[in-house]
């Protein structure tokens, strides 16, 4: 019976191996151990001896080919016999042997999964930003809202250190007034084109809330609740402030929603905390209530340290002291940190609801609408209309779930609803 | 260099001339008769038994290795196979006659001698110790396999599977295998039958089961060591150094026993060392015996015999571990025996005829040793036939178990991503190797001279703001002393060598004294051989024994690259963490000799993987690191600067401590503190950055930071990058050629770590890439102070009317690198 002489495996790593050249020709007699061809792999030349004994009836490959180990090479047999089955597919036929592709030797648990890359992530930045600033530099100059272009180096290099970035903001007006100086010219041509749109980075404010804004809603499972109150009693002891005169005649009904929610807040105390992660909750032990405050350099938070304790005028003025200093930028960074809530106030600008953001890392913040007249049935049956303002609260769903939050909503409301109540606690 | 030994003229220059006896070749004369009445027609048959199983074993891997099956089992194994097909004999007649307190060591090619002593160590053992080794190996993890292969017919049997199965897994990197798979062929062992690891560098044994005989003859242990090595082993330098080391005069004229080292060299002499013949080509001894007369006058008692006849092979062992017995060792045994297949699968067997393989085949003693067994009647065929259909039938339950990836599992680094990371050092706290015995001392702690002027020195640099005399000041070498001297008398498996440790008491008089109160076993001098001295160190910690070696410079640790590199630093992971190498190489880092003495390498061994390496500069750091060194079961290179031998301490508060403490290795050392800029040290260039320091804060009014770095693996980063962060600049300087120094990667982390804080790059100050010239020209070549405030002015914050004399400029930098200098 024909048999198959096979190629050899010269190693666990070997896959193939080339022919080298063949000793024996079809139709010559063999004998086992007899050399028929040559073969090598990348390291080495090795000889196959034959395994049978006949005569040569097929050689499949030739010198040269690379040929899979294991595979059948040649067929020895008596004259005449078949040997069709014994040709391996690889060979169709010995003139034209098909190639197998180059096998790579690999470790026997390996996935063998090409990595994938993806295009570079981001643009490099443009010349200008990228030529001398140290990272420290550039980070201050960031965080203080500094512009870097008034910056003189004094680095190696003429590279833009820490220090200089310090004496900018030192003498940051000046640096700022002799900018124009120092930027080139504007050619002719493109003066004439007017530009599509204008271009501003923001400054030190604007980009804080841009980067606080973002972080708030990416971060965080915020929702918003609106609930309603009549605010008749707000209305009637604000109109009999206002006409007792006095130190108490400028207290607002947004200041005695804040009173309300200082007196109040300290029994929900999932509202009245931060969340420094997703699995941490601090609960504040005093009502540090954020206020909003609009200036013409944006959105300012200053906050009132343990509100609860302040009377209702108490708290009236210190808002109007913040509101002021926020808006002339005398703020010091304390009086900016530490709140436990956020109250803002939309009512004035006509808002009848609306969505607050929460200020990060607080878990509420509670806005205040604009008060319009609702109809109601009254207890003899009839419609009446009664002042009614909206009370937008926007929670952190990771903190507190809607049950208590809207719970702690009502019980605001119920206290605003009997305001002179709360007054002579 | 004791004085008890006279160095006599008269007899030096004395005529006369050296003779030597005749080395037996090939003298075993007995018959089958005598042999049988000496152990059993049994134990004859069950001779043929295990070269049956052995042969099958690595007939088995020769199969997997070229055809990928074995029987109809397919299996993928890409690791190393380097078969002793045809050598098995010779493994079973040596392993006949141990027991498991002889403690064999092996090499690449040593399947069937790790499979041998096995056999003959289950035969010896009883039922119920057999079961308590397989139960508490690995938690009874490989025995709860080899049970999956069905009942066994008695527990020897059972042993068996056990032995074979734990082999081939490890070989096939299965958690199950005899160390789950982390060492595989070249490297398994198992201690329980005293079969302590093989190894894949040549002759690396040698130095590494010396220092397992130097373990048992100082702590009294029974049993011998045999080295197992290739003839092609004698041409590497570490094994003559380990032939010396295991045969020192000093054993026998000083040591207090008078007994030499129980080792047994034994020559496994297949005339090959891979392709290369010993014999004719590339060795010059003609027959390999003759080593042993290179040794010692008593020639190692080496003799020549018949490796392809166990029973010659047993009658030369019975005689070698009779004459260790009798403390006359070390002893040689040059074993012929022959490969029959290639050095590995690939072997193209170029080098040799077919002719001279089918010579050696036709007296393979599985046919041959058969038919001497059947002529003389102490076995039928039929019975032969029966124990080779067993193997065959063992061995392919066991190859289809062992290769079936749900019964024979790899560990899943995906599952335990820290699987290895945590083998890599043991972590341990063990301040005593043997809490039972008690340290021997030829006096108590407290009456030896030198204990006395530790005690009296002033712990401190300064008293008062006076600098105290040097002659008062305990110093950093004083440091690493007292605590030498307490562990001494702590720890009694405890031992140091190193060249001239004990009369002279080291180079640099770590050890003075010493030798006053340790016997000569504790402390002694060793051969001039770097590489003995630590290979040895490694088979003194993995039998269990504590070790502090010395190697007189950091430059000599190129003598001893392997036995540092790839033993002292491998063997816990390889193992997976069965053995623990409690071993301290300390090693000086010299000045004022030159290019060959004066070189910190630390950074060599901060590169490879398994070296915990510490660098003290003031004495508080040495005494502590040094205490945690020998607390704990890891390798530990610890480097001590010659130029700061004799600094007191001048940092820590209150002085150095008299009581004992430990500094954890891997924590860092603020020396003070800083605003401006971050100062980093390792090695004696830290004086020279304090006096940097004092410059940049007195003409500069900038406060540098400085940290030390005494531990340098492991190295906890979190103090650096605080201090990075705040003063966003930092400069990292040592004694290290600044090109591949170890603070390349030290900045390159806190460059990543602190990226946004840094106010300029990190910059590393190291000495020049040259030859380190001569004491004259220190200054050209080692880091200074004004080549610190140098780079700082030019790479990091320009210094207000400093000019810069050995700035480097970008361009200069380039140019350097360029020219590779």
């Amino acid at each position: 019976m024909a048999q198959a002489v096979i190629m050899p495996k010269a190693g666990i790593t070997v896959e193939s191996c080339l022919i080298g050249s063949w000793n024996k020709k079809v139709g010559d007699p063999v004998k086992e151990g007899d050399i028929l061809f040559t073969y090598e792999t990348d390291k080495t030349v090795f000889e196959c001896e034959s395994t049978a004994s006949g005569t040569l009836l097929a050689v499949f490959y030739s010198d040269g080919d690379e040929v899979p180990c294991l595979e059948p090479v040649c067929v020895i047999g008596e004259k005449g016999e078949d040997f069709e089955a014994l040709r391996p597919a690889s060979a169709a036929s010995s003139e034209a042997p098909e190639k197998p592709a180059q096998a790579e030797e690999k470790p026997g648990r390996a996935d063998g999964k090409p990595e994938e890359r993806g295009k570079a992530a981001f643009e490099p930045a443009p010349a200008a930003e990228s030529r001398g600033v140290s990272p420290r530099a550039r980070k201050l100059a960031e965080q203080s809202g500094t512009d870097l272009k008034g910056a003189v180096p004094s680095g190696p290099n003429g590279r833009v250190i820490e220090r200089d970035v310090r004496e900018l903001m030192r003498s940051g007006e000046k640096a700022a007034a002799a900018e124009p100086a120092a930027a080139p010219a504007v050619p002719a041509e493109a003066k004439a084109a007017e530009p599509e749109y204008d271009e501003i980075r923001f400054n030190g404010i604007r980009r804080t809330i841009s980067r606080n804004m973002k972080e708030s809603l990416l971060n965080s499972a915020q929702l918003t609740h609106q609930f309603s109150f009549d605010a008749s009693a707000l209305l009637a002891l604000r109109q009999w402030l206002k006409e007792a005169g006095g130190p108490a005649a400028g207290i607002t009904v947004g200041d005695m929603v804040l009173y309300g929610v200082a007196q109040t807040l300290l029994t929900c105390p999932d509202l009245n905390a931060c969340m420094p992660d997703d699995i941490t909750i601090r609960r504040y032990r005093h009502v540090n209530l954020s206020v909003a405050v609009d200036t013409p350099r944006g959105l300012i938070v200053p906050v009132i340290p343990h509100a609860e304790t302040l009377s209702l005028e108490e708290l009236s003025r210190k808002v109007k002291e913040l509101a002021a200093a926020a808006r002339d930028g005398s703020l010091s960074p304390d009086q900016l940190s530490g709140g436990s809530i956020t109250v803002s106030n939309l009512g004035g600008f006509g808002v009848e609801s609306f969505t607050p953001v929460l200020n990060p890392p607080q878990t509420g913040i509670i806005g205040v609408c604009k008060t319009v007249d609702r109809p109601r049935r009254a207890k003899d049956g009839s419609l009446e209309l009664y002042p009614a303002m909206t009370l937008s609260l926007t929670y952190d769903h990771r903190a507190i779930d809607g049950a208590p939050a809207s719970r702690y909503m009502q019980t605001l409301c119920r206290t605003l609803e009997q305001f002179p109540r709360l007054l002579v606690r | 260099m004791p004085k008890s030994l006279f160095v006599d003229p008269a007899e030096l220059r004395a005529e006369g001339k050296i003779e030597f006896q005749p080395i037996p070749v090939n003298v075993y004369r007995k018959t089958l008769q005598e042999e049988e009445a000496k152990y059993g027609k049994e134990a004859l048959v069950r001779i043929w038994r295990d070269i049956t199983i052995l042969r099958e074993f690595e007939s088995m891997l020769n199969q997997i290795k070229t055809q990928g099956k074995y029987a109809d089992i397919d299996v993928s194994y890409p690791g190393p196979a380097h078969l002793s097909l045809g050598q098995e004999a010779a493994a079973v007649g040596q392993a006949f006659l141990l027991t498991k307190d002889d403690f064999i060591f092996g090499s690449h090619r040593s399947h069937s001698e790790i499979l041998a002593k096995s056999l003959s160590c289950i035969e010896k053992d009883s039922d119920e110790e057999l079961l308590r080794i397989m139960e508490g190996f690995l938690e009874g993890k490989t025995l709860r396999a080899v049970e999956r292969l069905g009942e066994a017919d008695s527990v020897k049997e059972l042993a068996i599977r056990f032995a074979v199965y734990g082999a081939l897994s490890e070989i096939f990197a299965r958690n199950t295998g005899f160390h789950h798979g982390m060492g595989g062929s070249m490297h398994a062992f198992f201690l329980p039958f005293g079969i302590y690891p093989n190894n894949a560098i040549v002759g690396g044994s040698g130095t590494i089961a010396a220092g397992a005989a130097l373990f048992k003859k100082i702590n009294e242990k029974n049993g011998s060591v045999i080295c197992n090595i290739g003839d092609g082993a004698l041409g590497r330098g570490p094994v003559w150094e380990a032939m010396n080391f295991a045969a020192m005069d000093q054993y026998r004229t000083l040591w207090e026993d008078k007994t030499g080292l129980p080792i047994l060299f034994h020559i496994f002499n297949n005339a090959y060392g891979m392709g290369g013949q010993t014999r004719g080509e590339t060795m010059a001894y003609d027959l390999a015996a003759r080593m042993g007369s290179g040794v010692t006058p008593s020639q190692l008692h080496a003799e020549r015999v018949d490796g392809y006849n166990p029973l010659a092979v047993i009658d030369a062992m019975e005689r070698k571990l009779q004459l260790l017995k009798e403390g006359k060792g070390p002893v040689m045994l040059d074993t012929i025996t022959y490969r029959l297949s290639g050095h590995s699968t690939s072997d193209q067997n170029a080098y040799r005829t077919k002719e001279e393989i089918a010579a050696w085949a036709a007296i393979d003693p599985l046919v041959t040793y058969r038919d001497s067994l059947t002529k003389a009647g102490l076995a039928k065929d039929e019975e032969f036939e029966e124990i080779l259909r067993k193997t065959k039938d063992r061995m392919t339950r066991i190859c289809r178990l062992a290769a079936d990836p749900e019964e024979s599992p790899y560990v899943s680094f995906a599952e335990t991503p820290h699987f290895l990371e945590k083998l890599m050092f043991s972590n341990t706290h063990v301040p005593s190797m043997d809490p039972s015995r008690t340290p021997q001392a030829l006096l108590p702690k407290e009456e030896g001279s030198r204990y006395r002027q530790l005690k009296e020195k002033i712990r401190s640099a300064t008293v008062d703001g006076k600098p105290v005399s040097k002659m008062k000041l305990f110093n950093l070498r004083d440091a690493v002393s007292e605590v030498l001297l307490d562990r001494f008398y702590e720890d009694p498996t405890m031992i140091s060598y190193g060249e001239d440790v004990r009369d002279w008491g080291g180079a640099f008089a770590v050890y003075r004294g010493f030798a006053e109160v340790l016997p000569y076993k504790r402390l002694f001098n060793a051969p001039i051989s770097e590489a003995a001295i630590v290979g040895s160190a490694v088979g003194y910690g993995l039998c269990g024994g504590r070790c502090v070696i010395e190697l007189m410079y950091a430059d000599f640790i190129g003598c001893a690259g392997d036995e540092i590199f790839n033993q002292l630093s491998k063997w816990q992971a390889m193992s997976a963490g069965i053995l623990k190498m409690p071993v301290v190489l300390r090693v000086s880092v010299g000045s004022k000799y030159g290019a060959q003495h004066s070189q910190d390498w630390t950074s060599l061994c901060t590169h490879i993987p398994g070296l915990k390496v510490c660098f003290p500069a003031t004495p508080w750091e040495a005494k502590g690191l040094m205490e945690a060194a020998l607390n704990g079961t890891d390798p530990v290179v610890f480097f001590e600067s010659q130029r700061i031998y004799d600094v007191g301490e001048q940092f820590h508060e209150g002085g150095v401590p008299a009581e004992r403490y430990e500094i954890p290795i891997g924590d860092t050392n603020l020396i003070r503190s800083g605003r401006d800029l971050t100062i980093l040290t390792v090695g004696a260039a830290l004086y020279r950055a304090v006096a940097a320091a004092d410059r940049l804060s007195k003409e500069f009014g900038l406060e540098a930071e400085i940290i030390n770095l005494h531990s340098l693996v492991p190295l906890d980063y979190t103090k650096l990058v605080a201090s990075v962060r705040k003063t966003g600049r930092v400069l990292l300087v040592s004694d290290a050629c600044a090109r591949g120094s170890f603070l390349n990667d030290v900045a390159q982390n806190l460059t990543s770590l602190c990226f946004d804080d840094l106010d300029a790059p990190p910059v590393v100050v190291g000495a020049r890439n040259w030859i380190t010239p001569p004491f004259e020209f220190d200054a050209d070549f080692f880091p200074q102070a004004d080549w610190i405030l140098d780079a700082i002015h030019e790479r990091i914050v320009p210094l207000k009317g400093y000019s810069a004399r050995r700035g480097v400029s970008e361009t200069e930098q380039m140019r350097r690198a360029k020219e590779g200098v």
